[in-house]
């Protein structure tokens, strides 16, 4: 498969993630396409790493070009994780003292 | 961008449309199981449709409250941990591939990970994060 | 790499010594001991002297700037820490961990100051954002600084995406991670790049730029600056913007030329609107927090300069504005904490009642708006000599409007003064020890030097 599908579909998860936290007002709602954005970065990563792989693999069997694409991915992935747990604590936080999570409650700081 | 395209045409295996066939038949056999059995039971079980039949019904316990109930901050606490020090398992896969190239000194460089990862373990429980008692 | 690791160790230290003790004096002094131990072990490496050899695999490039820039920083938090110690332990219930929190920032920002891998970037700027988020949220009860940690949380992610997305269009491109050698090892049979490169390289610039808090990405900084509990304010306003710079100087040093000639007609734009919004806004603010917030966007537009052109001189540009930047922001956010009425008119009458208090302040703010005889205005004078030198008379438009943004500034850094000189009131003022003044003092004078011999500091640069 061509490697432009790959960019089309990534670039249209992470352009639904992008539209997704501009306009929803729900702060679960907002963080979940903001993982969007992160897996459509995951996806295409995976991608270029193959295509890098597959034009080495051409002159030499035993490339090994790509594979730090794919480890960056671990890298996202784990970071990842460390930003939800940090995010889903602050949400909790918020929610014990104001009973929402709608970020049309944000309001209080501009004046 | 002419130069993209082939750069995957050219790998070893070629890439088309007939090896994705298998997992389009699979998806196509699961929306139609789904699809079939909802259908069928729909149409061979008995309907009788009276107010305690549409009843929202447990066990036998008559329900009560709403299920969007805030829960105990402990879930979350031990959830949030959870996914903390699933994900971190991660970094062992790539090792796992490499064991035996990466010898003595990779395995030190896993171990001094572990070691910090431990030393996490340790503060959580060490500051009664997974004390479940009060 | 000392640093790195040493940084990491002490934040994990800290943890731990908030498990052992609760005594607040006893976490203060251990914090100060790993600062002094942090300095000391980053000197050792400017000398060649390494605590652990660690290969790197190129993903990390030790340079001059890069360790001096790390030594100013942390002598900075060891200010800070001996300024406002006090308040970072009462700012919450976990005194310990909030030191921890900021030694891992540190952790990050001596990441960012010598990566040299897409990888090392995004990794750098992550461990020192996620510890913000922690710290914005300090003060669990209260409401404004919930939100300015949730706001800052989700803006953060987000340009944390746009980063993501940026180095992996510039992956998919050039084929490796390392900024430094994506240009000669694709460019070998494959001119055609197509647009994929600068785009990417936009999208890094873009998360960049709203980790420095520049126009038209800087939206976010008033609310979560006034949000947080003060003293975080003053780490987050001075440390992490100055490193946030050093590591988009890193960059930029390298990737440039490949933005092109668009490069050179964009940042110009930013800058400017950096200036404008943050001077103009700046005006009309009531309490003094809030203006120091859009006060620390008009500087970071100064700071920019320093990405704009690319010599020797912006660097000790950027050092010398973040050394005058830092302490002097870091003197003034130190007072505000002692302050009942974070207002201009809790200002009146200052200068009676506490003498001392009046006039550092008033020596930190001559230095923020530039003027002569304190640390600013050389750190103004080199950015824009810089300017100048590069670009010679076609830059001189820019050089004039920073100046006029400038002469705004001195508007409002003149109406504390003012207050605290000229006005009658009844300052309410929490207690201040003998210990806090001195160190308040100490701290004026380092400005004064500084402005008087800016030489000194940069010498010791060159070693």
């Amino acid at each position: 498969m061509p490697i432009q599908y790959y960019i089309i579909l990534s670039l249209a998860l992470f352009c639904i993630g992008i539209v997704g936290v501009l306009t929803r007002r729900n702060a679960i709602i907002i963080f979940m396409c903001i993982e969007l954005m992160l897996n459509a970065v995951n996806l295409l990563l995976v991608a270029f790493s193959k295509m890098h792989y597959a034009a080495a693999a051409v002159a030499n069997k035993a490339a090994t070009e790509g594979t730090e694409g794919q480890l960056f991915v671990f890298f996202i992935m784990v970071v990842a994780a460390a930003e939800v747990s940090v995010g889903l604590a602050i949400i909790v936080m918020m929610y014990r003292n104001i009973h929402s999570v709608d970020v049309s409650f944000l309001n209080r700081l501009k004046n | 961008m002419n130069w993209i395209p082939q750069l995957l045409e050219i790998a070893p295996a070629a890439n088309t449309a007939d090896n994705y066939l298998p997992i389009a038949i699979q998806l196509i056999f699961a929306a139609g199981f789904v699809a079939f059995m909802i259908a069928f039971s729909a149409w061979a079980g008995p309907k009788r449709k009276t107010s305690d039949k549409l009843e929202n019904f447990t066990s036998g316990i008559a329900s009560h409250g709403d299920a969007r109930q805030p829960m105990a901050i402990k879930y979350f606490l031990v959830a949030i941990l959870f996914v903390l020090f699933d994900v971190e398992v991660i970094f062992f896969y790539p090792y796992a591939i490499n064991f035996k190239e990466l010898g003595w000194e990779g395995f030190f460089a896993v171990l001094m990970f572990v070691a910090f990862f431990l030393i996490g373990f340790i503060y959580i429980i060490k500051k009664g994060a997974l004390n479940w008692e009060d | 790499m000392n640093a790195i690791i040493f940084s990491a160790l002490s934040g994990v230290a800290m943890m731990f010594t908030g498990i052992f003790t609760t005594n607040k004096s006893a976490i203060r002094n251990v914090a100060v001991i790993a600062l002094l131990g942090l300095i000391i072990v980053n000197l050792l490496h400017s000398y060649g002297i390494f605590v652990v050899r660690v290969n790197t695999h190129s993903m990390l490039q030790f340079e001059t700037f890069g360790l001096f820039f790390n030594t100013l920083v942390f002598a900075a938090t060891l200010l800070f820490v001996l300024l406002s110690g006090k308040d970072v332990t009462n700012a919450g219930t976990y005194g310990a961990e909030y030191f921890a929190l900021i030694f891992f920032v540190l952790c990050g920002v001596s990441i960012l100051t010598c990566y040299n891998s897409l990888l090392m970037l995004f990794i750098g700027i992550e461990i020192l954002s996620i510890p913000l988020y922690i710290l914005t949220g300090a003060d669990k009860r209260n409401l404004k600084s919930n939100e300015a940690s949730l706001k800052y949380f989700l803006m953060g992610s987000f340009s944390t995406g746009i980063l993501l997305m940026g180095i992996t269009l510039v992956y998919g491109i050039t084929g490796t991670f390392s900024i430094e050698a994506m240009r000669p090892a694709v460019s070998v049979g494959a001119p055609n790049y197509g647009i994929l490169e600068p785009v990417g390289l936009l999208f890094i610039f873009i998360a960049l730029l709203f980790k420095v808090s520049a126009a038209p990405f800087h939206f976010w900084t008033p609310d979560v600056y006034d949000g947080a509990p003060t003293v975080f304010t003053s780490f987050m306003a001075t440390i992490v913007k100055a490193a946030g710079f050093v590591s988009f100087i890193r960059l930029f040093d390298a990737r440039a030329i490949e933005m092109g000639i668009s490069w050179k007609i964009i940042l110009p734009v930013i800058i400017i609107a950096t200036l404008l919004i943050g001077n103009i806004t700046a005006v009309f603010q009531q309490s003094v927090k809030r203006m120091m917030a859009y006060s620390s966007i008009a500087q970071a537009g100064f700071m920019l300069f320093a990405v704009y052109v690319n010599n020797d001189m912006s660097k000790e540009g950027i050092l010398l504005y973040t050394a005058a930047y830092s302490i002097a922001t870091i003197g003034i956010f130190a007072i505000l904490t002692r302050m009942k009425d974070i207002t201009f008119d809790g200002f009146n009458g200052l200068a009676k009642k506490h003498p001392v208090l009046a006039a550092t302040n008033a020596v930190f703010l001559l230095s923020l708006a530039g003027i002569p005889l304190t640390a600013g205005f050389f750190a103004k004078y080199y950015m824009l000599a810089a300017v100048v030198k590069e670009n010679g008379a076609g830059a001189l438009w820019l050089v004039i409007v920073a100046v006029l943004f400038a002469a705004v500034s001195v508007y409002y850094y003149f109406r504390v003064i003012q207050a605290m000189y000229f006005k009658e009131g009844e300052p309410e003022i929490t207690e201040v020890s003998g210990g806090f003044k001195t160190a308040l003092v100490m701290l004026a004078v380092l400005i004064v030097l500084i402005g008087t011999f800016p030489s000194a500091l940069l010498n010791w640069f060159y070693f």
